[in-house]
């Protein structure tokens, strides 16, 4: 889609630039229009130490795609910030079901990838056993992690998964709901029933109960319940109107915060909440930057830092410093973290949750 | 105005639809085009009303070469055409039916209306058309809907009007009406061409005749011609119009309907309380208006629909809960009324189509497989015996002339032992030498030992065949005579009269006729 | 080949005047006629080649380098057509490469091939009895689920555990695809919607048991059942496993059952004009069971080759897109076994080649599906693609058309 729209800009541009008779460059491949521009490459690095042309850095979409403006994308995002940031070369493979897996991290080992960073636990098998059949070439996997009964991480050398614990930080979001909330209610609803969406929702409903404990309230959560693991869910992580359904249905039984945990499904949930002028918090991303028009319902976001993990494990191939450890995004290292707060947070409260912070890094509150 | 057609040719790839054809049509006259289905006659007229480019030749109005590239320009030049198949919208009343696709607006887009209705009403007073502007052209009976037509075409302004095939669709009566309507467009001027194969109706009314063979006009004729006369040009032989049979040796009752009662899916009731009886080696006809519950009656027959009261007897068996599949297995033999849409699988191959509801049986099926050998070799001896014009066996029916297509659903029915053969217009749209053929093949049967049910709106055909005569009306037989009774007591009965009502047409309405009592005792 | 009514080539046999008012007057009632999708040979290769073409275009205008020398086109218009040139050659020899290019390339191609055949088999065969066959999806997914719990739950010997998923991939894919044939003959519901509705339920019905603890692994909530046991899993060569071989043998029973059986004899003619099958005797409402149901077989065994071949766990994704894919494999082979076996290849190779189009030659991996959607729509659209290329139409039907009743 975004392709689209960029043909149709770049159309435009050669209409305008023929109609100007342009100079040809020195070398005629750089074209500004075309440079990616979501890249935000904070740190590009100019110390030559840290540059690595030779490496090439890789990945594999599941069958979401790379612009399913969700965790796809975004790791994504993290693979274009190492290349940019570290002069890597750079491919991208786009699976469309999982037949193709196996084909698709087999074709990249064919070409010369160092580094191949395959996104979502369905690629869990085929990255393991690609893995085991080429030990010269780091993999990472977005959301997965190789345990064994006991937990334990049982992953080949060149394997690392990465996760996040956003229970952490969605349990701050729910207690900040409930801090928030005027009407004693409030909802979330999931994309899928599976663990990677139902953790921020454990958390958060865990805030809630953490805020009425402190405070002797009452406020309810809707839309989830980790005891029998049942709850709300779009079973789609495309379609905004289930996800404005959802809400507004959430909406109608008094919910006036909402924590949509569906990608851009959720968006619906954050369109809802907009039209009955309720309070909102998304996640994966800082709401305010991802989906601006929306950002005057939002209290604060969940933000999983899945593109800054991935830069990392990229760099940590690049440098020879790669390990099977899998990475746990927490708040203490700040793979997982709530973006700023809107105005609508008063300083008191704020100050209430960065006090939870600090408690859970200690180890003092346990969530999850 | 005058409409000369010189060396018109049209072909399509190898084959030559028309070739070279010549022909003048002069103001204020009716000229008949005959022949056969698949002569040629659609092909030239598609040409003159601008539906096809010509390979070779012109045409000419008023001695001025003209070129039609589409329907407009031919609508433009004077040109009207009347269509097997109406072109109209039925839920629209007559004058916006006219109107179409020429709307007159007042101001504002708003529809004259008006000037509509008043147009036709002209139209409808001067040429004696009778036709009610306001009426909804859905509640009105084919013949008038023709006239719709006709309207339409004048309403442009047609000096020369095309007729194709009209009368395939009217009953007996209508016919004359329509034959009235044309003598009055001519004597006030407009000229007709009037395409058909049926002969009485030539000789009726043309002024001239040409007839049409193979895409060449052979021949030009005089009304005063002969119908042998003319059949033979036609078809290039001599022709046998009359059935030579011999007085039937009626035997025993083989398939009987007791009080069959039909409730159509819109809950009228289309068959009412018929009985009869059909007996082996006698032809049982059955006339009657399209539309009074013939469809329905014979579809009862085979079990494709289910009586909602009454009973079917075969051979002393109570059959009425039978399927269509057990009936045809019990030996009845079906020709059904529109063969098309029942008779054959369009894109199915000759040889496929001539084992349609026998590919079962041991003789082409050996258990779950076909034997190509036997199907194969049952095709090539029908396309032999009935004289099937195909290119090959494998040709796909829907390219054969529909004759030909007639000859494949007969063949088929006929390849296996019968005890009843129902044949519902059998002969509807297929040439006459195929007519001449299927009449003797279904005399033969008779003559076999077969009860024969024949349903024709063609009274030529129902007297032709039959030995006995039932006439249907409103879904019940209102009579039954044998074939020596005046064809206008017949044509009466199937308007509405029956036998005690001989006081006339008049109370012909609905699905029957608006005759005008032409021809009553 | 066995359908020689098809085809420009087919010369305008005995009668082009033969519009007598019955069938004039039939063709208004006629109803929802699936043949009339069923593109000719010409038609199916024309919109390869001009999907090609457009595909060659939108290579050009998405590559950053042609893109580049656009603004200097007047003063070095060379650079732009040698770098369009380079584009499209690249990404064309990709395509060629990662389909066709050695062992790897033609295992993947055949590997991805082979469910597309059977699925699109399937397609093909409802399609010949008339039906539109929209839920090759749904039956794959319920298919695939039966298919996977036998083998990771049964305990038998090799091979026969292979045997015995795959027949029961078959019985519930033919359960699945009957229940439409039921529904369609019962009370006429029309297929394509209840396909439809099917293939959404099917997703619910796999997501519910994918929830269970008996179809999870073991201390994993995931939606993601254990890997198929080796002893299920399909005999291979390399990476190239038996699913190809079952995709031809399907492909010849569907031939010798549509043409060379009663029963098939029955269901073309049934798809072809329903009334006259009736009038023949046969059963209308069987046909579209027993295709259904067939069809609902095929999806099935499509959907073996992902959990029994190669990919060896089941998700809710397993049936990918290939049930709609099929479709247009069907369509694209005319809805004939030969064709959809040539229609499967061909896109199997598109998706095979894609994937190193992607990959080295970095073009947008959205281009393989815009190839195989452009193929879909110029097969959709005969007219425009016998309009570019000049083709006349076949005979007068189609001139009259294009002509139209202007008047």
């Amino acid at each position: 889609m975004k392709k689209t729209a960029r043909i149709a800009a770049v159309a435009t541009m050669v209409a305008l630039s023929l109609s100007a008779c342009g100079e040809r460059e020195t070398d005629a491949g750089e074209d500004p229009a075309s440079t990616p521009s979501e890249s935000t490459s904070e740190s590009a690095s100019a110390d030559p130490s840290q540059q690595f042309p030779d490496f090439k850095a890789c990945m594999v979409s599941d069958s979401g795609g790379f612009d399913d403006k969700s965790f796809n994308q975004t790791s994504r995002q993290g693979l274009r910030d190492a290349v940019e940031a570290y002069g890597m070369q750079e491919a991208d493979i786009e699976s469309n079901d999982p037949s193709e897996f196996n084909d698709n991290i087999n074709e990249l080992v064919s070409q010369g990838c160092n580094s191949i960073t395959t996104v979502g636990f369905l690629l869990g098998d085929s990255t393991l056993a690609a893995a085991k059949k080429n030990k010269d070439v780091d993999f990472s996997i977005v959301d997965f992690a190789y345990t064994d009964d006991k937990g334990d991480n049982t992953a080949p050398a060149n394997v690392k998964g990465l996760t996040f614990n956003t229970a952490e930080p969605s349990f701050l979001a729910g207690y900040t709901a409930a801090a928030s909330s005027e009407s004693g209610v409030v909802g979330t609803f999931g994309g899928l029933n599976i663990p990677t969406v139902t953790i921020f929702m454990t958390g958060f409903v865990q805030g809630v109960e953490r805020y009425n404990e402190d405070t002797g309230s009452d406020v309810q959560v809707i839309g989830w319940d980790p005891e029998s693991a049942e709850g709300s869910f779009t079973n789609d992580f495309e379609d905004k109107n289930l996800g404005q359904s959802t809400a507004t249905e959430m909406i109608n039984q008094g919910a006036d915060v909402i924590f949509p945990v569906a990608g851009p499904a959720g968006l619906g949930g954050l369109q809802a909440a907009q039209d009955n002028d309720v309070k909102a918090i998304w996640v994966d991303t800082d709401g305010c930057v991802s989906a601006e028009e929306y950002c005057d319902v939002l209290l604060t976001s969940v933000m999983k830092g899945m593109d800054v993990a991935v830069q990392d494990a990229v760099l940590a191939s690049a440098e020879d410093e790669f390990s099977n450890e899998v990475y746990v995004g927490t708040l203490e290292n700040e793979g997982v973290k709530l973006a700023p707060f809107s105005d609508d947070v008063d300083e008191e409260l704020q100050a209430t949750i960065e006090d939870l912070k600090q408690q859970i890094i200690d180890g003092e509150i346990t969530v999850g | 105005m005058e409409l000369e057609i010189r060396g018109l040719t049209r072909r399509f790839g190898s084959f030559t639809a028309n070739d070279g054809i010549d022909l003048t049509i002069r103001p204020g006259e009716i000229h008949c085009l005959l022949g056969e289905n698949g002569a040629g006659k659609s092909t030239l007229m598609n040409m003159l009303y601008g539906l096809l480019d010509p390979s070779e030749g012109e045409i000419l109005v008023d001695g001025e070469p003209v070129a039609f590239a589409s329907p407009a320009d031919a609508i433009a030049a004077g040109i009207g055409m009347v269509h097997q198949h109406f072109m109209l919208v039925p839920p629209f009343t007559v004058a916006e039916n006219v109107m179409l696709g020429r709307e007159r607006t007042r101001g504002l887009g708003v529809l004259d209306r008006k000037a509509a209705s008043r147009l036709v009403r002209e139209l409808s007073e001067r040429y004696r058309l009778a036709v009610d502007p306001e009426a909804l052209v859905e509640d009105l009976p084919v013949g008038v809907q023709q006239r719709v037509e006709i309207i339409k075409a004048l309403a442009n302004e047609a000096k020369v009007l095309i007729l194709d095939e009209p009368t395939a669709v009217l009953t007996p009566q209508e016919i004359d009406e329509l034959m009235g309507i044309m003598r009055e467009l001519r004597a006030q001027g407009t000229s007709i061409i009037f395409i058909t194969h049926k002969l009485r109706e030539v000789r009726a009314v043309g002024d001239r005749i040409s007839v049409i063979r193979r895409g060449k006009v052979v021949g030009t004729a005089e009304p005063t011609a002969s119908e042998a006369e003319l059949a033979e040009m036609m078809v290039g032989r001599s022709v046998q119009l009359v059935v030579d049979k011999a007085a039937a040796a009626v035997g025993e009752p083989v398939l009987e309907a007791r009080n069959v009662t039909v409730i159509d899916p819109r809950g009228h009731q289309v068959v009412k309380d018929v009985s009869f009886v059909a007996r082996a080696g006698e032809v049982l006809g059955i006339a009657g208006v399209q539309g009074n519950g013939q469809t329905e009656l014979i579809k009862s027959l085979l079990g494709l629909v289910r009586p909602d009261a009454g009973e079917i007897w075969l051979d002393g068996r109570d059959i009425s809960r039978h399927g269509p599949r057990q009936s045809l297995e019990d030996g009845i033999g079906y020709v059904p009324e529109d063969r098309s849409h029942d008779g054959y699988v369009g894109s199915f191959s000759v040889r496929e189509n001539l084992v349609l509801d026998l590919f079962r049986s041991e003789r082409f099926a050996s258990g779950p497989a076909l034997r190509l050998g036997a199907i194969e070799a049952n095709a090539r001896q029908r396309i032999e015996e009935f004289d099937i014009r195909t290119e090959t066996m494998e040709t796909p029916v829907s390219a054969l002339s529909g004759g030909n297509q007639q000859k494949v659903v007969v063949a088929r029915e006929f390849s296996r032992p019968l005890k009843v053969l129902i044949a519902s217009q059998p002969t509807r749209g297929v040439d006459v030498g195929s007519i001449e053929f299927i009449h003797k093949r279904i005399v033969e049967e008779r003559d076999k030992g077969t009860a024969v049910i024949i349903v024709s709106t063609e009274l030529d055909e129902v007297f032709a065949l039959s030995d006995r005569i039932a006439v249907m009306y409103d879904g019940r037989i209102v009579g039954t005579a044998t074939p020596d009774i005046p064809r206008e007591e017949i044509g009466l009965m199937m308007a509405g009269a029956t036998d005690t009502d001989q006081a006339g047409a008049t109370g012909a309405t609905g699905a029957g006729t608006h005759g005008t009592g032409g021809g009553a005792a | 080949m066995s359908d020689p009514q098809k085809g420009p080539a087919a010369p305008p046999v005995v009668d082009p005047e033969r519009v007598d008012p019955h069938e004039a007057a039939a063709a208004p009632r006629r109803r929802f006629d699936a043949s009339a999708f069923v593109p000719t040979v010409v038609d199916s290769v024309l919109a390869v080649v001009l999907a090609l073409v457009v595909g060659a275009v939108l290579i050009v205008f998405s590559t950053e380098r042609v893109l580049g020398s656009l603004p200097y086109f007047f003063s070095y218009p060379w650079d732009f057509f040698r770098f369009a040139g380079e584009a499209v050659g690249d990404g064309y020899a990709a395509l060629v490469n990662g389909s066709l290019g050695g062992a790897d390339a033609l295992t993947r191609t055949l590997n991805r091939a082979a469910p597309l055949i059977c699925a699109g088999l399937g397609v093909s065969l409802a399609f010949r009895a008339g039906l539109f066959n929209i839920g090759a999806q749904g039956q794959m997914l319920v298919a695939g689920l039966a298919a996977g719990y036998v083998g990771f739950t049964w305990d038998l010997p090799t091979g026969l555990h292979a045997l015995v998923a795959l027949l029961a991939a078959l019985v519930a894919g033919a359960l699945w695809g009957g229940v439409i044939g039921l529904l369609k003959a019962r009370t006429g519901a029309h297929e394509v919607i209840t396909t439809i509705m099917l293939n959404n339920v099917a997703r619910f019905v796999v997501l519910y048991f994918l929830g269970l603890e008996a179809f999870q692994r073991p201390n994993s909530d995931n939606k993601l059942s254990p890997p198929v046991d080796d002893s299920a899993t399909f005999p291979a060569i390399g990476n190239l496993h038996l699913g190809i071989v079952l995709a031809v043998l399907a492909a010849l029973v569907v031939w010798w059952l549509l043409e060379r059986s009663t029963l098939g004899f029955e269901m073309r003619a049934v798809g072809a004009n329903p009334d006259a099958a009736r009038t023949a005797g046969m059963s209308v409402p069987r046909v579209y069971v027993t295709a259904m149901t067939l069809a609902g077989v095929l999806a099935g065994l499509a959907v073996t080759m992902t959990v029994l071949g190669q990919q060896n766990s089941v998700t809710d994704q397993v049936a990918g897109t290939v049930g709609f894919d099929a479709i247009t494999v069907a369509l694209l082979g005319r809805a004939t076994p030969v064709g959809t076996v040539l229609a499967g290849l061909l896109f199997g190779a598109l998706s095979a080649g894609g994937l190193s189009m992607q990959g080295a030659a970095g073009i947008a991996p959205e281009l393989s599906q815009v190839l195989q959607a452009l193929i879909v729509l110029f097969v959709a659209a005969p007219a425009l693609v016998r309009g570019i290329f000049r083709i006349k139409g076949r005979g007068q039907g189609s001139s009259v058309e294009a002509k139209g009743w202007g008047g």
